[in-house]
Order: structure tokens, then C-alpha cells, then sequence
């Protein structure tokens, strides 16, 4: 009897594909806050986790967030507007495609063609056009001098694309069935369910330890902790900040704390409106806020106070010391700026940080501290985005740059006056934020981006209160440190079961 | 032929809900601001999110934008969905399977468990049991569904281990879900059947039946229970119908992927077509079952008509 079972054991071994077999030892399930809607990263309108893993750019980050060779091998400025890419040879698209430099322009021209309406222009808006120098050699064009086109080129509307797969079925089928270079290859897609990818064998930088990866979606944040402590998941995003003791108590999980991996949370000043034009009335608002006791009672220590919108591991980060509380120099600031008495102000609100309702309301009582007399208002996101930023007066938003990583993303859009998220309105800014965009030369530019942070902290456009980490629960085996700009990038993954 | 005319007038009234639905659907999602600005990235110039506007139609009258979206509506169009790139009246189909689904085993325990309890309560009425019967069901119709939702995770979930968190795909998925949407038409169901049922008891052939001498299960089963189910089927198909609409917090919580689910999502990123697909699709619903039942009284109770 034993042997016939031996027999049939070893006879069923030999029927089940290997690749099968060493896939069920390593599979991850990943839960998600969000749902995907679609995998195609040029005309991707939500966060690029998942496509991150299927698709490569030409210029990577690596786990330090320094750029290193992706597809490309290397790269390097030949005038003002051109930079030059060496393409990686050998390497080919899950289905067979090679890769090569027609992949690359076919790829940027699907998105800067202004046909395409593709929403994800606006990351790669200075590429006027690419050039097929040879099948491994691209020459990539910017209307004017571009001193962030390698970043560009990191970012995920430049995920290579195969052009005969996405000429042959469309965009729309591509969107539910993509096909990359990437270290995992698409299985299946079933919307607000999950996503199912296993491992590409023939992965250019080595075959993934993890076979299986399914992202399922999770959108309420018990239900996402709890899949997570019974194993339903080993690795979750986005943990509310009130279940992390179920996680840091539970024998089964832990918490991943990225410092610095979340956005910078400001409050918005629309500076054209009375009595915000006043210097010294922001100037005694931004020392009204005790952002210390906030983050220490509110936020549980699970964000850091700072001084400037630019993150730490940010391009151009200068160490800003945060703005000290100081409530008697707040009330004489707001005496000499002539309202010995205080004002009353509104100040909205929305659902989209941690604690944000109640970092609003604190915010509030201290104004109220002063004599600022404010009247909140909290609005659903899909409102809150249409009245942000033009209402206001004050109005909280996040802001980041952990895409980037440089200081441009993180000041730019939310202090140059005229960006639709600015209500900044300080001409010598203005005048340091065009500056920045045009110089090439890596030293002059971190200068000016520096004066940027000066001079913000100086003229006080808006209120820098604090950058949130990040916050992701995983199974005890599973090893991950979580990355700064919130990829998850299940090659990196290791299981230890 | 009053009966025809009946039905007639019926179906004109349904008509004109839906004109009316359709107005509001079109017009209170313009209200709350521009779509353009909201679907194009934080970091899209305003040039980008004109070309967006433009190529989109949210540049013309608003007038043409409605007649434009009535015509599409009428002909099964309702627009593709700005987050999917996919035909809005596809993702809703693509849905439907899994609300119709939990809404069914909802509406089936609630209902089984809801007349059992509904007809001991009104047969016992005032002792014990039926304090207790009632009891539960106030709970059940005061709970709101987020906290019971949450409150079975915690409990089967995360503390028991025995049923799966969310998802769907198994028959241990459904019962958390089916559980925590149920319990709400559960009680209702039970107050319903008891009252009518109570008021059933109380009439003159069944007090003629009592004095023939009828066992009183035998007057409960045969010949009040049928005359106290009229006004709970009706209700039934009312509850069924406005299930059909999704289950908004309940597939949420439970990672149901339901159209429920598809409109908090869609609302939440202003997906205009999805919105308005899910909404007239629910309001549609809800306007044939009525129009249904209102029918099924001409046949049921001809005292109904006129």
C-alpha cells in the first residue's frame, strides 16, 4: 500500500510543472486600500503600485533612492535640450518582444502625443520628441533645459511598453492585459478583486524569489488589519494609525514604520485675501501651532515636525528648523499687524490624512489661543479638490515629493503663484522657482532650490506643519523595510518561511 | 380595461420618476463643480485641463451636455467611465452578479428567520418570548451597519478565526457580508409579519374559525398567515430592489466587489458616467419592481385598483 502510494506521489510530482511547484512555496498576498482600475502606466490615473512590478523604466532607484541603470545603461547630456541613452541589450518583453530603441520612442510618443490626452503627461511635459540613434542608443529631446529628465525617465509614464503588443490590441485591452519587462509577468485582473502576477524566469536582473503576488483590495482599514492578522494577507498598505497597537501587540505581524515616506502636510494661506497679505499675520498663525504636542498626541510620534515642504532624502533638502510655539509672540505679532483682538477666519478641512479631523481641530483651539477665531469646515475629498485651493482662506492639503525626490515636486506646484495648486503669491519666489527649472548644473541648482526654503520660511506662503511616515503591516516572514517613495517592489521582497 | 388604464397611468408615473432622476443624476453632479480639473493630476497645467475638457465634451452647453446624455442613456450609452476607460453600463453589469448575490442571501435568511420569529411573537403575543423577539429586532433595525459589519470581523474574523475577513468567492465569504446587510430587513421583516399578522388574528373569520374549533397552528398556517403575507411580500420586493442598488458601507467593509463598492469609488473620484449608470440604473430598479407590484395587486386584490 505505501508503495502505490509512493508511486502515484512520485507519478503526480511529475505531472505538476515545476514552475508550478516552486511558485506555491512563495506566494505573497498583498492587501491594498485601493482598488486598480486599469495596468497601463501611460494612462494610469491612480497610484503606479502595481504596474511598478510588471514594467522597468530606463533609470531606476535603487533601495538607497539613488538613480542607477534600468534599461538604460547609461546616460548623459550631449547640449541643453538633449540627453542621450545606451540601451540594455538582450533584454525582452514577457512576450517574446525585444526591447530595443524603437520600444523607447514608441513608448513617450504614445503620451506626448496631444491626441492621447494621456493624464500622466504632465510628469514627462518637457520631452518635445525621442530619436532612434541605433536599436540601442535614444536621444530624448526637451523643449527647454531639463535638469530632472533622468528623474523623468524613472517615473512610471516611462515604463517601456511593447509597440507591437499595444499596436496589435489597443490601448484599452493593454490597460486589462499588460505586458512588460519587468520581474513579474500579468496572470490575471478582475476589478475590486485582485490582481495576480507570478515571477518572469527570465527577469534581466535574475529570476524574483517570490513566485506569486496577489494585490486584493481592501478598502476599510479594520477589515485590511484584520486580513493581515489571520494571515488572509501578509503585507498591507495604509495602516490607520489607531489599529497600529492591534499590530504591534499581534504575535503574528508587524509594523513597517517608512519615516519620511509620507506626504508633507501643510496649511494652505490664500495670501491675495485680507488679513492673509499680511506678513505678520502668518508669521503669528505659523507660531500659533504647537506642532509637537500634535504629533505626539495626535498622530502617536507617526510623523516628523519640520520647516520646509522638501522631504530629507529630497534633491536640494535644506534643514529648516520648524517654526517654534510661541503663542505670546504669535498674540504681539497679530497687535503690531493691527488685530490687537484677534480676526475670525475659516479654515477647511478634508478626509485624506491621518487624523486629519482632529489635527484640524486642534490646529483650531490654538488659534483660538491667540484670538484667531476659526471656523472649520470638513469636506469629502471629491468636494474638498474643487474648492482647495481657491476658498479656503486656510485649507489643509499633503504634498509630496517621495516620487521624485527632489525638491522641485515637493515647492513648485503649491508655491509658484498661477499653479493650480497655489495660493502663494510672493514675487521673489516666483522668480526662484523659474530659475530652478532652468539650470542643468547639479551644484547651482541646489542653491537656488536652498533659497527657495530660505526665503519661504522668511515670507511664510503657507504653513508647513509636519511629514507623515508611512505606515504598512506585514506577516513576521515576511521581510521589508518599505521604500521612501512608496513603491512596493515584491523583487525585493523575501519570504523566510 | 380599468385595469389596462390602471396599469397604463402606472407606467406614465413610472416615466416621469425617471425623467425626473435622470435630471437630478445630470445636473446635482455638475453642481458640485468641474469635472476636468478633478480628473487630471495635481501637477496638469491649466492648458492640459482645458484639452482634457474639450476632448471630454465638458466644455459645451449644458443643455447639449443633457440631451447629449439623455440620447446616450436611451440607447444603452451612458458614456465610458473617465477611471476605467471602459464603457460605464460594462463595469455595472460586471457587478451586478455579486450584488444580486448578497442581496439575495440577505434577503433569504432575513426573511426565513423573520417570519418564524414574526409569527411566534404575534401568536404569543405579550409573553416572554415575544419581549425578547422584539427586543432583537428593535437592536437589529437600531445597529447601524458599519458597527455590526465591524463588530462580526472582530469577532469571526480576527478573534473566533472561524469565517474570512472580505473577498468573495467562497460560501464562507458570503455569510459575514450577507450577515451584517440582513440584519436590518431581518427586523424589519419580523415587526412586519407580526403586526399584520396580530392584525389578521384579530378579525371576525378568524374568531369564526376559533369557534368551529380549529387547532389555533392550523389558524395561524392556513388561513391568517397567507391573508398577513400581502403587505410583507410587497415590502420584500421593494427591500429586493433597493439592494439591487448596491449595498454601499456593507460591500465596502467586506471588500465586495459589488456596485455598491463601484459607486462610493466612482463618486469618490468623480467618475461622472459610472455615478450616473449606477444611480439611474438603481432608480430603474426600484421604479419596474414598484410598477411590478402595483400590477400584481390588480390580480391579487382587485379591491387595490382605482
Amino acid at each position: 500500500m505505501k508503495h502505490i502510494r509512493v508511486l502515484f506521489l512520485a507519478v503526480a510530482g511529475l505531472l505538476t510543472p515545476l514552475s508550478a511547484a516552486s511558485a506555491q512555496e512563495s506566494e505573497i498576498t498583498i492587501g491594498r486600500a485601493v482598488s486598480t482600475t486599469a495596468l497601463d502606466p501611460g494612462f494610469l490615473r491612480e497610484a503606479a503600485t502595481i504596474v511598478d512590478n510588471i514594467f522597468d523604466t530606463l533609470v531606476m532607484r535603487g533601495e538607497d533612492m539613488k538613480l542607477v541603470a534600468g534599461l538604460a545603461e547609461s546616460w548623459k547630456p550631449l547640449d541643453d535640450t538633449t540627453w542621450e541613452f545606451k540601451l540594455r541589450k538582450g533584454v525582452k518583453f514577457h512576450n517574446g518582444e525585444d526591447f530595443d530603441a524603437e520600444a523607447v520612442k514608441f513608448t513617450i510618443d504614445r503620451i506626448i502625443d496631444p491626441a492621447a490626452n494621456a493624464p500622466t503627461l504632465s510628469y514627462i511635459r518637457t520631452v518635445s520628441g525621442v530619436e532612434v540613434v541605433d536599436p540601442y542608443t535614444v536621444r530624448i529631446k526637451t523643449d527647454g533645459p531639463d535638469p530632472l529628465l533622468p528623474t523623468r525617465m524613472s517615473r512610471y509614464p516611462t515604463y517601456v511598453v511593447p509597440p507591437k503588443y499595444v499596436k496589435e490590441v489597443g490601448n484599452d485591452e493593454f490597460a486589462r492585459k499588460p505586458v512588460g519587462t519587468g520581474p513579474y509577468e500579468f496572470v490575471e485582473f478582475v476589478p475590486d478583486q485582485h490582481v495576480v502576477l507570478q515571477a518572469n524566469a527570465d527577469y534581466w536582473r535574475g529570476t524574483p524569489s517570490i513566485g506569486m503576488v496577489t494585490w486584493r483590495a481592501i478598502p476599510d482599514g479594520t477589515a485590511r488589519v484584520t486580513a493581515l492578522l489571520t494571515g488572509e494577507a501578509d503585507f498591507i498598505e495604509s495602516v490607520p494609525v489607531d489599529l497600529v497597537p492591534i499590530i504591534e501587540q499581534s504575535p503574528d505581524a508587524d509594523l513597517v514604520l517608512v519615516k519620511n515616506g509620507g506626504l508633507t502636510v501643510y496649511l494652505g494661506l490664500v495670501m491675495k485675501e485680507a488679513p492673509l497679505d499680511d506678513l505678520k499675520v502668518r508669521q503669528a498663525l505659523d507660531a500659533a501651532i504647537d506642532r509637537k504636542s500634535i504629533v505626539d498626541n495626535i498622530l502617536r510620534g507617526m510623523a516628523t515636525v519640520k520647516g520646509t515642504q522638501v522631504g530629507p532624502a529630497d534633491f536640494g533638502y535644506l534643514d529648516i528648523p520648524p517654526t517654534p510655539y510661541d503663542p505670546a509672540k504669535a498674540r504681539q505679532l497679530l497687535a503690531e499687524a493691527g488685530h490687537p483682538d484677534g480676526f475670525s477666519i475659516k479654515m477647511q478641512s478634508t478626509h485624506r490624512y491621518m487624523k486629519d479631523s482632529e489635527v484640524a481641530q486642534a490646529i483650531a483651539q490654538q488659534f483660538g489661543d491667540v484670538g484667531v477665531k476659526v471656523e472649520q469646515e470638513v469636506l469629502d475629498w471629491s468636494v474638498y479638490t474643487q474648492d482647495v485651493p481657491r476658498k479656503g482662506p486656510i485649507f489643509m492639503l499633503g504634498w509630496g515629493s517621495t516620487q521624485t525626490l527632489d525638491a522641485d515636486a515637493a515647492v513648485y506646484a503649491i508655491m509658484r503663484s498661477g499653479e493650480p495648486y497655489s495660493t502663494a503669491d510672493v514675487p521673489e519666489l516666483d522668480s526662484l522657482l523659474d530659475e530652478s527649472r532652468k539650470i542643468v548644473d547639479p551644484e547651482a541648482r541646489k542653491k537656488v532650490l536652498e533659497e527657495i526654503q530660505k526665503v519661504a520660511a522668511e515670507t511664510v506662503p503657507l504653513l508647513t506643519l509636519y511629514q507623515e511616515d508611512a505606515l504598512y503591516g506585514k506577516a513576521k516572514d515576511v521581510e521589508f523595510a518599505g521604500r521612501p517613495d512608496a513603491r512596493i517592489p515584491v523583487y525585493d521582497i523575501k519570504l523566510t518561511r | 380595461m380599468k385595469a389596462l388604464l390602471f396599469i397604463a397611468g402606472r407606467a406614465l408615473q413610472g416615466l416621469i420618476v425617471m425623467v425626473g432622476v435622470s435630471l437630478i443624476v445630470f445636473f446635482a453632479l455638475f453642481l458640485t463643480g468641474d469635472p476636468a480639473a478633478v480628473m487630471m493630476p495635481p501637477e496638469a497645467s491649466r492648458a492640459e485641463i482645458e484639452v482634457f475638457r474639450h476632448a471630454m465634451g465638458y466644455d459645451d452647453p449644458i443643455l447639449v451636455q443633457y440631451l447629449r446624455f439623455v440620447g446616450g442613456v436611451l440607447s444603452g450609452e451612458f458614456g465610458r467611465s473617465l477611471r476605467f476607460q471602459r464603457p460605464a453600463i460594462e463595469l455595472l453589469f460586471e457587478r451586478l452578479p455579486a450584488t444580486a448575490l448578497l442581496a439575495m442571501a440577505a434577503l433569504l435568511w432575513s426573511s426565513l428567520l423573520g417570519f418564524l420569529l414574526g409569527t411566534i411573537a404575534a401568536v404569543r403575543q405579550n409573553s416572554a418570548i415575544d419581549f425578547v423577539i422584539r427586543v432583537i429586532s428593535l437592536l437589529g433595525q437600531a445597529i447601524p451597519v458599519f458597527w455590526l459589519a465591524l463588530l462580526l470581523i472582530i469577532v469571526f474574523s480576527l478573534n473566533l478565526r472561524w469565517l474570512p475577513s472580505g473577498g468573495i468567492g467562497t460560501a464562507q465569504q458570503l455569510v459575514l457580508p450577507s450577515l451584517a446587510l440582513g440584519a436590518y430587513y431581518f427586523s424589519a421583516i419580523t415587526r412586519l409579519v407580526r403586526a399584520s399578522l396580530i392584525e389578521v388574528l384579530g378579525e371576525n373569520y378568524i374568531r369564526t374559525a376559533r369557534a368551529k374549533g380549529i387547532s389555533n397552528w392550523r389558524i395561524v398556517v392556513h388561513h391568517a398567515l397567507r391573508n398577513a403575507l400581502i403587505p410583507v411580500i410587497t415590502v420584500q420586493g421593494m427591500y429586493f430592489a433597493s439592494l439591487l442598488g448596491g449595498a454601499l458601507i456593507t460591500e465596502i467593509i467586506f471588500a465586495w466587489p459589488g456596485i455598491g463598492r463601484l459607486a462610493v469609488d466612482s463618486i469618490q473620484t468623480k467618475d461622472f458616467p459610472v455615478v450616473q449608470a449606477v444611480v439611474l440604473f438603481a432608480a430603474f430598479t426600484f421604479v419596474v419592481m414598484n410598477f411590478l407590484v402595483d400590477v400584481a395587486y390588480v390580480f391579487l386584490n382587485p379591491r387595490i385598483r382605482l
